[in-house]
């Protein structure tokens, strides 16, 4: 919010004023106002391994994350940019690997990345299209520059809050909210029913899309039913599902009915007993076979989390140039590859001043934060990187951009990312917005909902 | 709709009806047995637990039927799947999975019923029984009416209204039998017939229905003529059934399969017929066991036939059908 102590970047100062006029007692009250929406509407995830109180409410922090509208273009290209980019890497791979051939990407990278699919090889999907919805996690640095932390490739959630953090926003700060150009981004649902009717396996004019939840023990079934409800689609379960001659039927009271498009919130190892994880009771046996007959799309497709490998990651620059004969419009975060030996050295070395991630976990989940971990959790995590060095990466640690946000004792800057979404259909189309996470402890830098980070409403203006 | 919502929906509206039918069954008879002799009170509560055919897992548990026993297995039994406890909380699991269909009322007031049972220590239940069992009654019988007040009385609500109604014609149909069954309805002394009468117009809520309906005769043919077939008390059979007729009408079924001769309009629609027609003269006395174990049983066919159609439809794939017809016609 301030380009230097006590001035705040331009488009914040209305913010600013009106905070200042604000009291405790107001703020107190309007933090009521929103928790109350929240609760009462049954916002919320659930938090696996804890026995007590598994659904929670996401913390939603009042104070909203403005951005103009260039740099919001700057993004939008960015991210748009390497959505193709990576669309392209996944056909490539799974078809004639000219990238690996030309030795850009080591071939050993991605074929021991444990999302590669042999399956999907040769396959063709519907206009080429693997990743059609994406959610890429952005930071702005201290020198005002925004970084790509990783791109979401699998089943990118959180799109909900973002929806719902706005509803809520307009309701308890309907007057900033008025002064402000901020563009819209309620028509989010209707983009993603369009970019999955894009992708149908035929020119159905009314292509019946479902969308596939692991159930109600899942921590974004909340999510699940609110974008099925905003779709105005069925919400299945595998269940609910039956593959029959290559097509995928969904069991209703008037028999069965085909499905054409199954946007899936299930990971890929659990969508079909017959082909992946047989002890998975949340797929449909058969699923894979209709998909590579051609009768089914699935959405987002199945090995697409090959490309969102955080050591593949490292990589996309090279992707962008490669496919698309353009530089990249957004920065990586500078990577170091355990799979490197030179670069393994460096990380063991310095896992003080470094951030250590799996390359296959997300969530906030199997990481190390090397300069506020304890001795004993760096030496443990130098056992695991020497142990596997093909399963971490680390990079440094960036002086994450600070946002003033609403703790106990009132405004202190907690670091925040951003998370926006791309759909990819017939058409790259980004919602002007975004999921702004933000972490809730002071000097924490892990914003992850499973790690008691929060949210709060991103307006990109419109001028 | 889904097939899965459909059943949970189903079974949902069932056991809600099933708690509240049992609970009520408990208040009657903890009412009318205390004027019973021993003797008496033991065969009433004998007849409680036989209604559901528990019998069986009630005598491994329970050397005897008395008020304690019977409403300790009927009420809170765990190991007995239809006790009031087991059908609350398997209502509320439903509901719980199909959270997304109904409204958040109902979903407020399942859950309200399952903790004030679940919450609610036996030892206070039996110093006073009755109230006890009335409040849980009541509370189920809100949950229909937050039902028809709340949800859209689209195809998911058509499936309540189906089990609901299902349910009711067995329980009442059950209760005659049971009553029956064991206290010999019919031959006993006018004054004992009569106690015994008004408990089981009681058990089915319908003795104040009754009265007004009988111009104040209480006889046992009339009383069995009522519960059966009157058109107007909504815990009659016929009555019932000829709602879950009204309900499959509007439901529907796959129009791109031919109707089978068992789908479940058909099945029902001549039970309907049959009872319709019925000369109450001929199923009284002796004929009444026999009359009331093979309705019984038609009306679990109609529940078989409903999920064989509405939550099983995967045994009929779309290239299979022509085949399962001709071995239908065989």
């Amino acid at each position: 919010m301030f380009s230097s102590p006590g001035k705040p970047r331009p488009h914040y100062r209305v913010l600013r004023d009106h905070l200042q006029t604000m009291t405790a007692e107001m703020f107190a009250e309007r933090r009521r106002v929103a928790d109350a929406a929240f609760l009462y509407q049954g916002i919320t995830f659930t938090v696996y391994g804890q026995e007590q109180g598994i659904e929670r409410i996401f913390p939603f922090d009042l104070v909203p994350r403005i951005i103009p509208r260039a740099e919001w273009s700057h993004i939008e290209q960015g991210v748009a940019q390497r959505v193709q980019a990576l669309n392209l890497f996944l056909h490539d791979i799974y078809h004639d690997q000219r990238i690996l051939r030309e030795k850009l990407i080591p071939p050993e990278l991605v074929f021991s990345s444990r999302h590669f699919r042999r399956e999907m090889m040769g396959l063709n999907v519907p206009k080429d299209r693997y990743v059609h919805v994406v959610g890429t996690d952005i930071v702005r640095s201290d020198d005002g520059q925004y970084y790509v932390l990783e791109d979401n490739l699998r089943s990118p959630s959180g799109v909900s809050y973002m929806l719902e953090n706005r509803q809520v926003m307009k309701r308890t700060f309907a007057d900033l909210f008025g002064r402000y150009d901020v563009q819209p981004i309620e028509h989010y649902p209707q983009e993603l029913l369009n970019t999955l009717r894009s992708v149908a396996p035929h020119e159905y004019s009314d292509a019946t899309v479902v969308l596939l939840t692991p159930g109600i023990f899942n921590s974004a079934y909340f999510e699940h039913t609110f974008l099925a409800r905003q779709m105005g689609i069925e919400i299945v379960e595998g269940r609910d599902l039956v593959a029959h001659q290559n097509k995928i039927y969904m069991r209703t009271t008037r028999g069965l009915k085909l499905v054409d498009v199954i946007y899936r919130r299930v990971d890929d190892d659990y969508l079909d007993p017959l082909n992946f994880r047989q002890d998975s009771a949340l797929g449909v046996a058969g699923l894979l076979n209709a998909y590579r007959a051609g009768n089914v799309t699935i959405a987002n497709a199945i090995g697409t989390g090959v490309a969102d490998d955080k050591a593949v990651y490292a990589f996309t620059p090279q992707m962008i140039k490669f496919y698309l004969g353009q530089e990249p419009i957004l920065n990586n975060v500078p990577t170091y590859l355990g799979w490197r030996e030179k670069e393994c050295d460096h990380i063991l070395n310095n896992l003080d001043k470094l951030v250590v991630k799996a390359v296959n976990e997300s969530g906030g989940y199997g990481m190390l934060v090397g300069p506020h971990a304890s001795r004993d959790d760096r030496e443990k995590f130098k056992e695991q990187v020497r142990a596997s060095p093909r399963n971490y990466i680390a990079q440094p640690t960036l002086a994450l951009s600070r946002h003033p946000t609403l703790l106990e004792d009132g405004l202190s800057g907690c670091h925040v990312d951003l998370r926006p979404y791309i759909l990819y259909g017939d058409d790259v189309v980004v919602v002007p917005g975004g999921l702004t996470r933000v972490a809730l402890r002071k000097g924490s830098l892990v914003v992850n909902s499973s790690q008691g980070g929060g949210s709060k409403d991103t307006w990109v203006l419109r001028d | 709709m889904l097939s899965r919502v459909a059943e949970s929906l189903y079974w949902m509206a069932r056991y809600i009806e099933r708690a509240e039918d049992l609970t009520r069954l408990l208040a009657v008879n903890f009412n009318a047995l205390l004027d019973s002799k021993p003797a008496d009170a033991k065969r009433g509560w004998e007849a409680v637990v036989g209604i559901n055919g528990d019998d069986p897992l009630f005598t491994e548990l329970h050397t005897e039927a008395n008020a304690q026993s019977v409403s300790r297995f009927v009420f809170w039994e765990p190991l007995n799947s239809n006790s009031v406890v087991s059908c609350i909380t398997r209502a509320r699991e439903n509901a719980r999975g199909v959270r997304e269909q109904i409204s958040s009322e109902m979903w407020e007031a399942v859950n309200r019923l399952y903790f004030l049972v679940r919450d609610t220590k036996r030892a206070n239940e039996f110093s006073n029984p009755i109230d006890f069992f009335e409040l849980v009654r009541d509370r189920a019988q809100a949950y229909q009416g937050i039902t028809s007040a709340t949800m859209t009385h689209g195809e998911p609500y058509q499936f309540i209204r189906l089990g609901l109604h299902l349910e009711r014609a067995d329980k009442t149909a059950r209760i005659l039998e049971g009553k029956y069954h064991y206290l010999n309805l019919f031959s006993k002394s006018p004054a004992e017939t009569s106690l015994q009468l008004i408990a089981l117009l009681r058990s089915c809520a319908a003795f104040e229905p009754y009265r007004r309906a009988s111009g104040g005769q209480l006889s046992a043919e009339k009383v069995v003529e009522y519960l059966l077939l009157d058109h107007e008390f909504p815990r009659g059979v016929l009555f019932c059934l000829n709602r879950c007729q009204r309900t499959l009408d509007a439901i529907g079924e796959d129009p791109t399969v031919p109707v089978r001769p068992d789908s479940p309009r058909r099945v029902l629609g001549r039970l309907n017929a049959d009872l319709e027609y019925l000369d109450i003269h001929d199923v009284l006395g002796e004929n009444m066991d026999p009359f009331l174990s093979k309705f019984l049983t038609r009306l679990n066919s109609i529940g078989d036939e409903i999920a064989r159609t509405y939550f099983n439809t995967s045994v009929i794939l779309p290239d299979e059908r022509p085949r399962q017809q001709q071995q239908q016609q065989q």
